[in-house]
């Protein structure tokens, strides 16, 4: 069967709209507090008040009030009395300190800052700097400053080098930078110092949501956060999507002698997952010999080329497996990081090992199986969490 | 001008670098065994949600959401009119054949003009090319598919369907239905979004009834109040034993197929169709002759891969001058296109198919069990209730 339709799903939002509902019949001293405890499966009869101790947790929209009770303390994105002005949906909850806190947006663009890793696209080519696409509300910029010049050479950029700005990055390019200065506006300057940088290639890009800050951790400890917090908040559901994590580049070997794979998750929420290229063999994939003295130069001079090494079927194919699996993910609203991602990688197979063994006589059954996000996402997503 | 190019062109083209087209382009030109983004197989379509009879206030409606987030409503109402037979129609057709029918085969075998679409797509103006195109050409197949039986109509029972739509649509020689036909996309375009609009439309008239006729003849049209009993404006098929053959009749569906290299690959994303050598709109319909496909149009829409970026190869690359001796890069003639090409460098494509890839385009819809009738079947497959 070339083609599945699905009935409509009917998302949830069932229980935003009970709140209106009960606001209505309930005594008019709680309308001002819409969006209380949305979490509660089994509600009380009636709405909790700010006043009890139940209330933890809920969804606002700018300009809502949370609460008129003095006893709280403000926390940013807040207006006396507790009135939400962020531009976002957000979650907020009380911490013990009796502090409103309101965190993680549901659904942001990503907010840069400095030193995160990025995956962007060229979008703009100026005279002394490129524009790229990062994800963010405004496009981050890259001054020809802030580039590494072929072969590694350290001297002043010319007007030359203005001319010929192109050759390095021009329109559509994906590039991997850092994040090197915020501006007041909130937008990003980057830089590709670093041998690690550069122009981006053997590979394919996706994007999912980054919103940068930690899902669904505390937002007061951007940065550095720790695996044993992970557990716990993913199944508080702060949205999917890319995270700041400890590793955000790192090499998989793939599974069906797909051989070396690289995943590059931009904070930002791009993406690229390409062949790997470890620095002897992407010079020698571009030169016959190479001495080891000038391996360097090699591989600075190769970060400028948009010309595809050769790449066997096998990698292809597991390239497209690590893409799905970060679809799954994303789809399931789940984090994507170095953890959940080679979760999700190993039970994609086993999976695939059960299908197999279900329907082994059937014919149409190697058609398509390649394909991971319809019927299969959810059993996928299930192993991982298992796994993880 | 950029806005009237990418309206011409088959998507709002995504800018992929030129490395990432080059890799898309590889994978899915590999002999015989594609390999798709998303690791579907070259005739997978993605899962999508559809649903009918969703606006209380038409004749018949549908919804279908497509998995990468594009939604598309279509309502189709049905409206009494006076058949107004111009006069230059008269004076035609009577010079045509004069012998045959004087009152004007207009009013027997129907009037595309009877059959009204708009299309409504967001950052469009409703006269800009893209939506005037889409609309004509759906628009175009729907009126168009007329059967072959037309002609052979004494049964009685296949009367009702002879013309295909535009004669399901005449009451008497004095009145007829007209047919309007609303098409909203929900979403963005995020690419090209003729599949989505055609499937809708589709669905949506599969699940269109008219009033049951009770005024007999030329009498002025008399309808039957009790929606229950309203009739399908596609006949269903009522059971195994009486197959008629105008319950075969469907409505056209319109599939996107590109072709990249020798492969040819359905329900293409925006990716897939920024590197096609080829992109083609495939018009099919269910035939009254015994429930075959039949083949209505083929449209060629222009590729963008033609207006992406190439690549520079690396030995006429000026960054990679100071590295020593490249490799020779051996241009390779690409069996498909007759260019000379560097493997791992991309270059636009200049459109053009080959006759075997048609040829295999058009087996693999049309064939017994192919796509064609597998889409046929899912879609009539959706509960219409």
């Amino acid at each position: 069967m070339a083609i599945t339709i699905l009935p409509p799903v009917v998302e949830d939002l069932g229980l935003r709209r009970t709140d209106y509902d009960e606001s209505m019949s309930d005594d008019d001293s709680d309308v001002e507090m819409g969006g209380v405890d949305i979490s509660g499966a089994s509600r009380p009869s009636k709405r909790p008040r700010l006043g009890d101790k139940k209330i933890g947790e809920g969804i606002v929209i700018p300009g809502e009030v949370i609460t008129a009770d003095t006893q709280y303390m403000r926390s940013w994105h807040l207006y006396e009395p507790f009135v939400h002005f962020n531009h976002c949906y957000c979650r907020w909850n009380i911490p013990k300190d009796k502090q409103i806190d309101v965190r993680y947006p549901l659904r942001a663009r990503y907010q840069p800052e400095i030193g995160d890793l990025v995956v962007g696209r060229i979008v703009e080519v100026q005279g002394k700097r490129w524009k790229v696409d990062v994800a963010a509300p405004l496009l981050a910029q890259l001054p020809l400053s802030a580039i590494n010049l072929p072969g590694g050479i350290l001297r002043r950029r010319t007007s030359a080098d203005e001319l010929q700005i192109r050759t390095f990055f021009s329109e559509g390019d994906l590039v991997v930078a850092e994040v090197q200065s915020v501006h007041q506006d909130g937008s990003a300057s980057l830089h590709t110092r670093s041998l690690k940088y550069g122009k981006l290639r053997n590979g394919v890009f996706l994007a999912v949501t980054g919103t940068g800050g930690n899902g669904a951790s505390n937002s007061s400890t951007k940065g550095g956060i720790g695996s044993g917090s992970s557990g716990a908040d993913t199944s508080n559901g702060g949205g999917g999507g890319v995270v700041r994590s400890r590793r955000q580049v790192w090499t998989i070997d793939a599974h069906n002698g797909g051989g070396q794979v690289d995943v590059i998750l931009g904070v930002n929420g791009y993406i690229w997952i390409s062949k790997h290229a470890d620095g002897a063999e992407a010079a020698s994939s571009t030169t016959e010999s190479v001495s080891i003295t000038r391996m360097e130069e090699m591989v600075s001079s190769s970060i400028y080329s948009s010309q595809n090494d050769e790449i066997p079927p096998q990698t292809r194919r597991e390239i497209a497996r690590l893409a799905q699996c970060i679809r799954v993910l994303v789809q399931g609203g789940q984090r994507v990081d170095e953890d959940t991602l080679m979760a999700t990688y190993e039970a994609s197979g086993q999976v695939d090992l059960e299908v197999g063994d279900d329907d082994y006589d059937e014919d149409g059954a190697h058609e398509g199986r390649g394909y991971l996000e319809g019927a299969k996402a959810r059993r996928i997503l299930e192993l991982a969490m298992q796994l993880k | 001008m950029s806005n009237q190019r990418q309206a011409s062109s088959a998507s709002q083209t995504p800018h992929l670098s030129p490395a990432e087209l080059s890799y898309l382009y590889t994978s899915l030109s590999l002999p015989r065994a594609p390999i798709r983004p998303d690791g579907r197989s070259p005739t997978q379509f993605r899962p999508l949600s559809a649903e009918s009879n969703i606006l209380p206030g038409t004749n018949g409606s549908a919804r279908i959401g497509f998995a990468d987030g594009t939604q598309a409503i279509v309502g189709v109402k049905a409206e009494v009119e006076r058949t107004n037979l111009a006069t230059d129609t008269l004076a035609s057709q009577s010079d045509v054949n004069d012998s045959e029918e004087h009152q004007g085969s207009a009013a027997v075998s129907g009037h595309g003009s009877w059959v009204q679409m708009s299309i409504e797509i967001p950052g469009f103006r409703d006269d800009d090319a893209l939506p005037v195109f889409l609309s004509e050409m759906m628009r175009e197949s729907l009126v168009g598919s007329v059967t072959e039986g037309s002609g052979k109509a004494d049964a009685a029972d296949a009367a009702e369907m002879a013309g295909g739509l535009k004669g399901r649509l005449v009451i008497n020689k004095r009145w007829h239905w007209r047919l309007y036909i609303d098409v909203l996309l929900l979403s963005q375009p995020l690419s090209y979004p003729l599949p989505l609009l055609s499937l809708t439309t589709h669905l949506a008239l599969l699940s269109t009834k008219l009033p049951k006729l009770k005024s007999q003849g030329e009498e002025d049209p008399f309808f039957d109040d009790d929606w229950a009993v309203a009739e399908y404006l596609y006949p269903r098929i009522s059971s195994q034993k009486t197959k008629l053959p105008s319950q075969y009749v469907r409505p056209p569906v319109t599939l996107l197929v590109i072709s990249v290299g020798e492969n040819v690959i359905f329900d293409p994303n925006r990716e897939e169709i920024a590197v096609a050598d080829a992109v083609l709109a495939i018009s099919l319909t269910r035939d009254s002759e015994a429930g075959s496909l039949k083949l209505l149009s083929i449209r060629t829409i222009d590729p963008p891969s033609r207006l992406t970026q190439p690549a520079v190869p690396n030995s006429e690359n000026v960054n990679m001058l100071g590295a020593p001796a490249p490799t020779e890069d051996i241009a390779v003639l690409n069996p498909v296109t007759g260019e000379e090409e560097v493997p791992g460098v991309w270059r636009p494509r200049r459109g053009g198919i080959k006759r075997s890839v048609i040829a295999n385009m058009v087996q693999t819809v049309l064939k017994k069990g192919g796509v064609g009738e597998d889409v046929l079947e899912g879609l009539e497959g959706v509960e219409v209730e």
